[in-house]
């Protein structure tokens, strides 16, 4: 295939117009040893050969009637609506909106995004996203030592293992030390120089966090500690405690379960959100809105860039210069398909089937809930023999649960199950079906 | 116009149109879970499902996009995203897999293969497709010479960047906690090599970032020079691949000395840009660098691709899961249906449009740095009659149809006007831009007032910046 529109007459023309023979002549400031380097590189292909290439490479991979896997990436239904407005192309194929007066539409869509991030999360400012939940949990780690000016922070155990990592990495960067504690140790480890602690609810084991409690405790201890909240799948939203009820100081979480394909993991987006006096602090890029300046009409633009990489370059807040738009455009538009009514009975629908499974599952000898507190649509069970499970699951066409030894290698024969509203009660029967044999197999 | 608000569109009618029928017992939800953990309202619209998608229409009518016009911004690489690539993100085997499923052989594939191809244009010996835009691969780039040198030169923690980088190179750099010399360019817009050595010699410089060409859209004559005196000194050359377009299938960036390179794939490899993502910002290195690349790591065995979870001098975890994935495979489908031929005409016609423009274009405009560029020239506003400024030019651009080029960057030219056509504009679009450049010349020598008070012919007229910065308004 080929991009390029001009015949070979066009090129002569325009190597005429600037007085040379040859084109490559345009390159004649590169040393001459750098220039036609061999490649070994593959034959151009065609529209229909490349599409049967890549599909056949595609079917590599499995797809599953249904899931029951989550940690971090999640299967929830997505509107129709999405795919539509996504693939209009005046959206797609724009960039960063640097001028504004051509940009309205996504200029526009970006402040409605920021509006019901905020009125979702009940945090009283949202920038237009960021890379993901990972990067952006990451970024207010980040954020939190810029604004106390200490160079500490706590991660609480629970956050998603892989966001650690990335926590971990982005603050060896900054020379800011890491700290992963159990909850209840706060009390012993919290102390005048800790910047910020980071928890995650609902956990990566499915626990939800009474955050009102957590708040009060890290108030208690240290007035001066930010706290900041991290979600994997805010669709739990549509029912728990906003973080902005809780006293959190930054809120992030992943938005991919708001209308965006699991994609292999990627790309995420990733919701950014703070208390207001913290504006200044905050990475990543704002819309906001203002009025025409020869007229009345209001309309929008990138605001309070003076933060920024592009002006402040090293002395930037982030080097972050783009957000995830496409991505922010998804989650407006399935938060708007789905509405106020939705969210709610997706949210809903989400603890009901999972508290329908667990509640079939502790019924099977061997099998044990270890989830301790309430959970949202995932849980932790304890399998009598997990390998035996997995197998199963896969021979009946099911996605299993995540073998937590993956990332905890210490946990052996334990899954973290993952129910949203798109399994069917008849995938779950399955499921049930599948454990109760393993059972007898295993214990008898 | 600017359409209103969507939440004013609020109905007091639920959609239920998405949301699957509950086939199990409806158990009240205050059974299972506490009630002080619930929240006690939400405020986000019910709105009909004909409303969203005419809304979200006529936004897109207020948003320009490549695939309206011409889109000349300098230094974002804004070429035509073909549509297949969209058709192959959109196959269910890809988009609808988990990133922590074990049947993920494809998937692997497309990542090893696509590191493979870069590998080949770039010169480098491996890539990381983990990053998820051009910063984050700067990040990634500058946290592995961090780690390398806290192995083996513990001392150097200072980095040199020109003054034409892009402002996320410093930012960058900042990020992964090296302090910045910044290298003043010389008389012909490149790196002077006295001041370089000189820094170098200090013995505290961990390396050089630069974009090359740089954002003058000027190949760097020296750059065997430069590569030279940072190995000279045991640093190591970080190559910003914001501006690889013009120099595809021409050199590459191996050959000219380069040990870490990080490419924009949503700008050489056209994948939609988004409005400002999803990008994807692949890191390469040189042998010697690639224990240090970021987790998890994959390497091919008889058995099929693996996937090595740690490695001791790895630098770490740079974002969840496998990078962004639908990207990735969009270059991927790019780079096979270019092939070989498709590939090495990228540059040249990337460049040759730029000269063409050049020419032209500097009949009537100010040029400081005139000698053959490569993807991408500079103008200044120099010389413009009557106080109009270059965001004056740059809106009234917007009223005659096109979108208007990078403006006051980079910041060593005065009014800057940074013009990038790409490969895929044709002879007769270049021509017409030509033609709005020399009438608008003509308008601020005539009638200023056109280009002071434009754009007229957008949605809205030109907007109120200092207001929004100084009372942010951010949501409703």
């Amino acid at each position: 295939m080929d991009f390029i529109p001009h015949d070979d007459d066009t090129i002569a023309d325009m190597l005429k117009d600037l007085g040379i023979n040859d084109i490559l002549d345009l390159f004649k400031d590169i040393p001459k040893k750098l220039l036609n380097t061999e490649f070994d590189l593959p034959e151009a292909m065609s529209e229909p050969n490349l599409l049967k290439k890549i599909s056949d490479i595609s079917k590599k991979n499995k797809l599953y009637s249904s899931s029951f896997l989550g940690a971090g990436c999640y299967y929830h239904y997505i509107p129709s609506t999405v795919d539509f407005v996504i693939s209009r192309s005046e959206f797609y194929t724009s960039y960063t909106p640097y001028q504004a007066e051509a940009s309205q539409g996504y200029l526009q869509a970006m402040y409605e995004y920021q509006t019901i991030i905020s009125r979702l999360t009940q945090m009283d400012i949202s920038n237009a996203s960021m890379y993901d939940g990972s990067t952006a949990l990451a970024e207010a780690a980040i954020m939190s030592t810029i604004i106390t000016n200490k160079s500490t922070i706590l991660l609480i155990e629970g956050i998603h293992p892989e966001y650690i990592d990335v926590v971990k990495t982005y603050c060896w960067g900054q020379g800011i030390n890491v700290k992963i504690i159990k909850e209840e140790d706060l009390y012993n480890e919290i102390n005048e120089d800790i910047s910020s602690v980071l928890i995650q609810s609902p956990n990566f084991f499915g626990d939800i966090i009474d955050m009102s409690l957590f708040s009060r405790k890290v108030r208690n201890l240290n007035p001066k500690c930010l706290i900041v909240q991290v979600m994997t799948d805010p669709s739990c939203l549509g029912i728990l405690n906003p973080p902005g009820a809780t006293d959190v100081d930054i809120f992030v979480a992943e938005g991919q379960s708001f209308g965006i394909s699991p994609n292999f993991g990627g790309p995420g987006l990733g919701i950014f959100t703070a208390k207001e006096k913290f504006l200044r602090k905050m990475p990543g890029r704002l819309v906001g809105k203002t009025k025409e300046l020869f007229g009345e009409q209001e309309g929008f633009l990138l605001t309070l860039q003076a933060r920024e990489q592009h002006i402040r370059r090293e002395k930037a807040s982030s080097n972050i210069c783009t957000n995830q738009a496409l991505c922010a455009l998804s989650a407006l538009v399935y938060l708007l398909s789905v509405g106020k009514t939705g969210l709610k009975e997706i949210a809903t629908q989400n603890v009901q089937k999972s508290d329908y499974l667990k509640k079939a599952l502790v019924k099977i000898k061997g099998f044990k809930i270890l989830n301790q507190r309430p959970t949202y649509n995932e849980f932790m069970i304890e399998v009598p023999n997990l390998k035996n499970l997995l197998i199963e699951c896969k021979k009946n066409d099911l996605l299993p649960p995540l073998d937590i030894s993956h990332y905890f290698p210490n946990m052996v024969n334990t899954a973290l199950v993952c129910v949203t509203e798109s399994n069917s009660r008849e995938s779950l029967e399955k499921f049930i079906n599948i454990a109760k044999i393993v059972s007898e197999v295993t214990t008898g | 116009m600017i359409q209103n608000l969507i939440f004013t569109k609020e109905v007091n009618k639920s959609n239920t149109n998405f949301i699957p029928k509950l086939d199990i017992e409806n158990i009240d939800l205050k059974e299972i879970i506490p009630e002080k953990l619930l929240r006690k309202d939400l405020v986000i619209p019910n709105v009909p499902e004909v409303e969203i998608v005419r809304h979200f229409v006529q936004l897109s009518n207020n948003n320009y996009g490549v695939d309206t016009g011409m889109y000349p911004l300098g230094s974002c690489t804004m070429k035509y995203n073909p549509k297949i690539n969209e058709v192959v993100a959109r196959l269910p085997h890809f988009s609808n897999i988990h990133p922590l499923q074990d049947e993920n052989q494809g998937a692997l594939e497309i990542i090893v293969e696509l590191s493979t191809l870069l590998c080949e244009i770039t010169g480098m010996d491996g890539f990381t497709l983990q990053p998820a835009a051009g910063a984050h691969g700067e990040l990634t780039g500058l946290l592995l010479m961090k780690k390398y040198f806290e192995k083996y030169d513990p001392m150097k923690n200072k980095i040199i960047i020109p003054d034409s980088a892009h402002g996320t190179n410093p930012a960058s750099a900042k990020m992964a906690g090296f302090s910045i010399i910044e290298l003043q360019s010389n008389e012909s817009g490149e790196v002077p090599l006295d001041q370089l050595e000189f820094a170098m010699k200090q013995g505290d410089v961990a390396g050089i970032m630069l974009t090359n060409p740089n954002t003058l859209g000027l190949f760097d004559r020296n750059i065997l020079e430069i590569t030279n005196i940072i190995h000279t000194y045991g640093g190591l050359c970080y190559y910003d691949g914001a501006n690889l377009n013009p120099i595809l299938g021409i050199s590459r960036p191996r050959d000219m000395g380069f040990d870490i390179i990080h490419l924009n794939l949503h700008k050489t490899f056209s994948t939609p840009h988004g409005g400002g993502g999803p990008g994807s910002g692949p890191v390469g290195v040189i042998e010697k660098l690639i224990p240090f690349l970021p987790e998890p790591c994959l390497f091919t065995k008889k058995e099929g691709i693996i996937c090595k979870e740690k490695n001791s001098d790895s630098i770490g975890r740079i974002k969840a899961f496998w990078g962004n994935f639908g990207v990735i495979l969009r270059a991927y489908a790019y780079i096979l249906a270019l092939g070989e031929r498709g590939l090495r005409n990228i540059g040249k016609v990337s460049v040759l449009n730029a000269n063409y423009m050049r020419i032209k274009l500097r009949e009537k405009y100010f040029l400081p740095y005139d000698r053959i560029c490569q993807h991408e020239f500079v103008l200044s506003d120099k010389g413009i009659p009557n106080g109009v400024t270059t965001e004056d030019l740059a809106k009234r651009i917007l009223d005659y149809g096109f979108y208007a080029p990078t403006i006051y960057f980079p910041l060593i030219v005065n009014g800057a006007l940074m013009i990038e056509p790409t490969e895929t504009e044709s002879k007769s679009n270049l021509d017409k831009f030509i033609q709005i450049m020399f009438k608008i010349h003509d308008e601020a020598q005539n009638y200023p007032e056109l280009l002071k008070s434009a754009p007229k012919n957008t949605p809205i007229g030109r907007l109120d910046a200092v207001t929004a910065a100084r009372k942010p308004i951010l949501k409703e």
